[in-house]
């Protein structure tokens, strides 16, 4: 494990150095919020929030990717991704969930690896940002997750005052940490313990989501009409799956003129949309809230579990914070285990 | 507002006593700060006293609850149609009227309980007033004091008056008429409609009246959010998932953006109400109230209506009277 210091002011000087022909990403706060892109000097970059407001998810799985080109009848593969990225400050809830999307997008039958994300992921050095004060939505630690959760990171930046401390956790993030090495100060004593407290502090503060036996539970009542009762006030929309970084579901239309030209797109979909489930002979298998909401909830809860061996909720957060109605899933899922 | 709470605990109960109602729809406490969310009670027992008393009536009931009706009054031979109580604003009954002008809510199965209203607090605009430093907790005095406390233990007092929400601001009907109860109090003094920032808004130059468009579209992710918290979104299947043959794209091309936003609010032409739904649900803060506004001000300005308390009007897409205004046909 390397481990190295450097200013808040020279980040972007140090990750631009170990960049190289890479892009690099920072948050920054856009016009929507504070959202990862791609940065180019260093007071772009913020480090004052809790977490971005859509998830990074969208950087390997942007919301419309085009697979193909047609027209008339000769078919063109668009290329896979060949640019490489720098990922910087993403919490490392986040990082765990690239982690759950990469089981989705590599399958472990390894029939269907998807090349578009798989390319992006496979060029990407992922520099996780350790939360210091997780919000009161938070509750990654209740899902196998941790304000310092090292999974999915290839380096572990802790914020200490005027100075982060890097510690790698792959051989990808050592290598990136060895280009750079002139830039780094060495970690001193005082650093590691600060970081070390600093990391048990905001795990302490983290409030409990008791989940235990939640997965044997919700298979059990999947007809109860409790379902009803929780789901009432969902208005449908998709909000808690687009900023969802787990949700992963995707639609795949074309889109063409007169001439017959087109592309093929890949758009992520929700399993909140009436469209989700519609057969083509019209019929639809889940025609209301209730059905959708469970849905989403025995995918993330169950269904994962048995097909990837891992809840896929990271804690994050952004569906109780941002849902119109403030139906809270920790709520839902506090009855759900209660049933 | 402790007072109009009480009251409204008393007329659910009362009303679920005399057997009424099925249900009663209000708001209860949210699990934020700055949030009271949408809560129903369903009579399982003949008072469901918990449950009642879990009902709140504060400055943070921004919700339009209308939206939640047209689905119980779906046609369905096999159930019938629920009696439901509910706690309205100004807003939220000048949506359930437009609904029963559109047949959606049957008017005998509802009983309205009008709230006088003293417009509700912008989250965002608290939310702006402390950088991103997180709240952690938030609560209002009857002298209209909004206590704050934020995540460094600090609290804060603010003027509730100064943290109100735009559409509450510009509200013409802060007290509701033609309900079945009508809970005491005062409401705020009506608005002037905010007409004249759209007026400002339309002497801009097209090029800077297209960037603010351009700008606030691209924020959007399709996520619906908007549609499904508008009162007046019912149909049943919307244009944007006409799939044969397909109206607009499923992405966030910017064109299919603003194709969507466009034609949902141009569909809302003598139903929108103003209360901002859509613009608070958006996760993104896609401003749209510009545009349904502007929406709001040309049919009163072409057919002199504005979606009010009447049930007995006709909106004036419904229907066609020699005089209505066709300028905008020979003079576009």
């Amino acid at each position: 494990m390397a481990q190295g210091v450097i200013k808040k002011e020279d980040l972007y000087r140090l990750l631009s150095t170990a960049a190289g022909k890479k892009k690099v990403y920072a948050p920054i706060d856009g016009v929507g919020g504070i959202e990862f892109a791609e940065i180019h000097e260093q007071k772009e970059i913020t480090l004052d929030y809790s977490n971005s407001k859509l998830s990074p998810k969208s950087i390997f799985f942007p919301q419309r990717e085009v697979l193909c080109t047609f027209a008339d009848d000769a078919l063109e593969e668009v290329q896979t991704p060949k640019e490489a990225l720098i990922v910087f400050g993403i919490r490392p809830c986040d990082a765990l969930s690239l982690t759950y999307l990469d089981k989705v997008f590599s399958d472990s039958a390894g029939r269907f690896k998807d090349p578009y994300y798989l390319k992006r992921r496979e060029n990407a050095v992922i520099i996780s940002l350790a939360c210091k004060e997780p919000r009161a939505t938070c509750f990654c630690t209740s899902v196998g997750g941790s304000p310092s959760g090292k999974e999915g990171a290839d380096i572990l930046v802790y914020e200490l005052a005027d100075k982060l401390l890097f510690e790698s956790c792959s051989d990808r993030g050592q290598d990136f940490m060895k280009t750079a090495s002139v830039l780094f100060k060495q970690a001193e004593e005082d650093h590691k313990t600060a970081a070390k407290e600093q990391a048990e502090k905001a795990k302490d503060g983290m409030p409990v989501l008791n989940l235990n036996g939640l997965k044997e539970r919700v298979d059990k009542v999947f007809e109860d009409p409790l379902w009803d009762e929780i789901t009432r006030n969902c208005l449908g929309c998709g909000a808690c799956t687009y900023l969802c970084p787990t949700c992963h579901c995707f639609d795949i239309t074309d889109e063409e003129n007169r001439k017959g030209e087109g592309y093929r797109i890949r758009t992520w979909d929700s399993c909140q949309y009436p469209l989700f489930t519609l057969h083509a002979s019209g019929h639809n298998p889940r025609v209301n809230k209730k059905q959708r909401m469970r849905q989403r909830i025995m995918h993330k809860y169950s269904y994962t579990v048995d097909n990837y061996g891992d809840i896929f909720c990271v804690g994050c957060g952004r569906c109780i914070l941002y849902c119109p109605v403030n139906l809270d899933i920790r709520d839902m899922l506090n009855t759900l285990n209660k049933l | 507002m402790e007072s109009m709470e009480k009251k409204i605990r008393e007329i659910a109960r009362e009303i679920f006593i005399n057997q009424k109602i099925d249900f009663f729809l209000g708001y209860e406490e949210g699990s934020v700060p700055l949030k009271s969310r949408p809560f129903f009670i369903q009579a399982k027992e003949k008072t469901p006293d918990g449950l009642i008393n879990r009902l709140v009536w504060n400055s943070f009931c921004s919700n339009n609850l209308a939206v939640f009706l047209p689905k119980f009054f779906e046609h369905d031979p096999r159930k019938k149609p629920p009696r439901i109580g509910i706690s309205v604003k100004g807003c939220d009954l000048r949506s359930i009227v437009a609904l029963i002008k559109e047949k959606q809510v049957p008017r005998e199965n509802i009983v309205l309980i009008g709230v006088p209203c003293l417009g509700m607090i912008d989250k965002t605009k608290v939310e702006a007033n402390f950088q991103g430093l997180e709240i952690i907790g938030s609560e209002e005095t009857p002298e209209g004091v909004l206590n704050i406390t934020t995540k460094d233990g600090k609290k804060h007092h603010l003027k509730r008056e100064e943290f109100l929400q735009e559409a509450c601001i510009e509200c013409r009907f802060p007290m509701t008429e033609g309900t079945d109860y009508l809970i005491e109090g005062k409401a705020r003094d009506p608005g002037d409609g905010g007409y004249a920032r759209i007026k400002a808004f339309e002497d801009k130059p097209p090029e800077e009246r297209w960037e603010y468009f351009k700008r606030e579209i691209s924020k959007c992710i399709r996520c619906n959010a908007c549609r499904q918290a508008c009162p007046t979104c019912w149909c049943k299947e919307c244009f944007a998932e006409q799939t044969d043959l397909r109206w607009i794209g499923a992405s966030i091309d910017l064109s299919d953006t603003m194709i969507f936003h466009l034609i949902r609010i141009f569909h809302q032409a003598g139903r929108c109400v103003e209360c901002d739904a859509c613009y608070r649900a958006c996760p993104m803060g896609v401003d749209l109230r510009m545009f349904t506004k502007k929406i709001v001000q040309d049919v009163d300005e072409l057919f002199s209506y504005v979606p009010g308390f009447s049930t007995e009007d006709t909106p004036p897409m419904s229907t066609f009277r020699e005089e209505d205004s066709d300028n905008f046909i020979s003079e576009p």
